[in-house]
């Protein structure tokens, strides 16, 4: 009984926060620190009222407004460019998308958020995870819902190579949270690329180069180059023949045939 | 595994049932009540193992009788449940009313005139039975818990069969909580296949998220306890309940936290390596998983178990196409798998030849199936494996192409695609190539003798490398009769004795020619 009353209690005291919160949160443009203060009182509030997921309580109330809250503090954090706490904000509410699907009405940001998360993935290059994370949705979901189809057409693209197709996407992301991924996301993007051209091509120049890796502004393409190692010639071009030769006829690995083939006296010298 | 001896059992089942309803003439009655003592006459003969190996402490017997679970289970009946319970529980036991309330609950909805038919001349048998042997068989009964969770094992699984999903999970759930009460080490084996069950009526019932906390206790008690069997079937257990639900990130920290243990069954194994397997799968670790998934169907029984085979060799085909590799052919031939894997076939003829618009026709046909199947979303990742092919042969064909050209074969959008793509290709080694970006065609490099490079090393390595932890393994697993190592040490040590002694007396007779 008393932890019921324990929870009232801190929902009564909640409330208010989070009506202002909500205020705050749709202005525009959201005034940013204002929001992170308010967010940080509210989830102290919850550690200590317990609205976090558990089987005992029927009240959903505590739980409406901790993952409404949880889905403000996660669009805050992108705001912000903090990833770590956009990630925290996500595990967080995780239990509420799929644990709880059946207490609470499903959020409209579910999607969203989730799409948002799986794009995070990407743009660290955390296939794993994201593969991890994608099986908890529906198949059909997964083809229909502009959220997430977004970035699970990204990961193909990127697998294939088809790289000018992510840049394409960049124009229409289905909402503007998406962009400051898309950025990393980008950024890792142009690398790759350049991985590529070092080894597929022979000479490139510097304009094409350019457009190869979708920059438009000479410093950030002489950072690239930099970063790379590459070398203007005298004819304005990017010249990548030294990595492509292949090193034929490189001495014999006496080391390694050796090991094996004392493994293998070992094995056999088990067997018989 | 399961789900395929289960739609087995739902085909005996209907023959055996209109053979109980149809007997009308005087001949059949008979066989079948011969039949019927057979069987019991086998249980009892079961049971009387289980005692030996209680007396003995040795598990290897109980291993024998449940090894023969699935030949018993085919052959049950209510008949010989009901005599079944009588026979070894006492009259005024509450157990055998409870247990006979089960088995009760499956025949009501049945036909009634086999009731009438059977039940006449029953209950005189029964009762002369346990009349004449009243004593010996209640006192045993009662005091093993060995044969008390066998018997009762045999009536879940009769109630499953029988289809009667409600009783059987009420049984299952009295069964396993007479597993956790006692702490014998001689009920592990027993104990795991309750388990084993008890998640399975579960399943049925679909419920089966709610018995996690439940096994995850019991996985903790077993470990403890050191009882391989039950670990390995509850680590298994777990597994399943966990990809039932696509939870991968909760199944692979349980697989990275637990031990599976080794003594552990070649069944539990190839499970636990299937799992494994998908797990590792989906993580993007082909080659590992390709590796557990082939050992899974290795492992797996032969002759029985087609659906686990049948499910094992669809991931592994998935994988291996995944990996770049095609599967090969004789697998789909096989004539246990030939049907199953049809649509894989398919696919597999898609990426070998590298065309886009016939795999996207096979992915639309069986998107249904793959997607119950749960290998949709590995097979969707093979449209970058298709295009690669595609580069391959044309890179192979073709001195120099246009990008153009790259894209109209390959049914890209544009150039620009094509160059993207290509680029990458080459960058991952798929195709030996150049490419002249100013005139926008890419030429292909001479291939070089794979002979005069060290590939054919590696590739002989790995293989020795197979085959001597397919020799270790295997002597791992044989089955040493008891005590005889230790025999042979024995021997050892004496001999090592006696040579010191002999060199001792040596030595003694060398210093007596000193002294001289």
């Amino acid at each position: 009984m008393a932890t019921t009353t324990a929870i009232d209690t801190k929902l009564k005291e909640a409330l208010p926060i989070y009506e202002k919160l909500k205020n705050e949160w749709s202005r525009k443009p959201p005034n940013v620190g204002k929001t992170d203060e308010l967010l940080n009182a509210l989830k102290n509030l919850f550690a200590e009222g317990g609205f976090y997921p558990s089987d005992s309580s029927e009240d959903t109330r505590g739980l409406h407004v901790a993952r409404d809250t949880l889905e403000i503090a996660a669009q805050c954090a992108i705001q912000k460019g903090d990833i770590p706490a956009f990630e925290r904000a996500l595990a967080q509410l995780k239990p509420f998308y799929f644990d709880l699907e059946n207490r609470i009405p499903e959020s409209p940001y579910r999607y969203l958020l989730l799409g948002l998360n799986l794009l995070c993935l990407l743009s660290q290059n955390r296939l794993a995870d994201f593969h991890t994370e994608l099986e908890l949705l529906s198949p059909k979901i997964i083809q229909t819902n502009p959220y997430i189809k977004h970035p699970v057409s990204l990961e193909q693209y990127l697998m294939e190579g088809s790289y000018n197709k992510v840049f394409l996407a960049k124009g229409n992301v289905p909402s503007p949270l998406f962009t400051f991924f898309m950025d990393i996301l980008l950024n890792t993007i142009r690398d790759e690329i350049a991985y590529c051209m070092e080894k597929s091509y022979r000479q490139v120049s510097l304009n094409e180069a350019a457009r190869i890796l979708y920059l438009n502004n000479p410093e950030e393409l002489a950072e690239i180059t930099k970063k790379h190692g590459w070398k203007l010639e005298f004819d304005q071009s990017f010249r990548f023949a030294d990595n492509q030769i292949k090193h034929e006829n490189e001495r014999v690995p006496a080391d390694e045939i050796a090991t094996q083939m004392i493994q293998y006296a070992r094995e056999m010298e088990i067997i018989i | 595994m399961v789900e395929l001896s289960d739609i087995e059992m739902k085909e005996v089942d209907p023959s055996s049932g209109l053979q109980t309803t149809g007997t009308t003439t005087a001949t059949s009655k008979d066989d079948k009540k011969d039949a019927d003592t057979l069987t019991l006459d086998d249980i009892k003969e079961q049971v009387r193992t289980i005692e030996k190996a209680v007396n003995s402490k040795e598990s290897r017997f109980i291993l024998r009788v449940l090894r023969g679970l699935a030949s018993t289970r085919k052959r049950l009946n209510e008949d010989v449940i009901r005599r079944l319970i009588l026979f070894y529980y006492g009259s005024n036991s509450t157990e055998r009313e409870i247990l006979l309330g089960f088995a009760q609950s499956v025949s009501q909805p049945m036909d009634v005139d086999m009731e009438k038919t059977v039940s006449s001349p029953a209950p005189a048998t029964n009762e002369k039975q346990s009349v004449s042997r009243p004593q010996t068989s209640r006192a045993r009964a009662a005091s093993l818990p060995e044969v008390d969770l066998y018997i009762h094992l045999i009536v879940l699984l009769f109630l499953i069969d029988r289809n009667s999903l409600k009783s059987a999970l009420d049984c299952a759930k009295r069964l396993v909580d007479k597993t956790s009460v006692l702490n014998r080490r001689t009920l592990d084996l027993l104990s795991a296949k309750c388990y084993f069950y008890y998640a399975r009526i579960f399943e049925l019932n679909n419920m089966l998220d709610s018995i996690r906390p439940f096994l995850h206790s019991r996985l903790r008690t077993a470990t403890l306890r050191n009882d391989f069997e039950g670990t390995a079937v509850l680590i298994n257990l777990l597994l399943r309940n966990y990809l039932h639900y696509n939870l991968y990130s909760q199944a692979q920290k349980l697989v990275l936290k637990s031990v599976f243990p080794d003594h552990a069954s070649n069944n539990e194994w190839a499970r636990y390596l299937y799992y494994l397997g998908r797990i590792r799968a989906m993580q993007l670790e082909y080659t590992k998983a390709h590796q557990h998934l082939l050992t899974a169907t290795r492992k797996a029984p032969q002759q029985t178990a087609i659906g686990f085979r049948q499910n094992a060799h669809k991931f592994l085909i998935t994988v291996e196409l995944l990996l770049g590799d095609i599967p090969d052919k004789a697998t789909f031939k096989n004539p246990q798998l030939k049907r199953s894997l049809d649509p894989y076939y398919q696919l597999t003829l898609a990426v070998r030849a590298g065309d886009l618009s016939r795999f996207k026709e096979v992915l639309d046909t069986f998107s249904e199936r793959f997607q119950q199947e749960k290998t949709w979303s590995l097979i969707i990742r093979l449209r970058h494996n298709v295009i690669k092919a595609g580069i391959k042969m044309i890179s192979l064909s073709y001195a120099r192409i246009s990008f153009s050209d790259v894209a109209q074969k390959l049914q890209l959008d544009s150039p620009e695609d094509a160059e993207y793509i290509v680029a990458k290709a080459i960058r991952d080694g798929v195709i030996e190539a150049s490419i002249d970006h100013e005139q926008g065609y890419v030429q292909s490099r001479e291939i070089t003798d794979v002979y005069t490079t060290r590939e054919p090393m590696n590739a002989f390595h790995q293989r020795i490398e197979f085959c001597l932890k397919v020799h270790n393994e295997s002597v791992k697993a044989m089955r040493y009769p008891p005590k005889k190592y230790n025999e042979d040490l024995e021997t050892a040590q004496e001999r090592r004795e006696r040579e010191q002694e002999e060199l001792e007396y040596a030595k003694e007779m060398a210093d007596d020619e000193d002294d001289f």
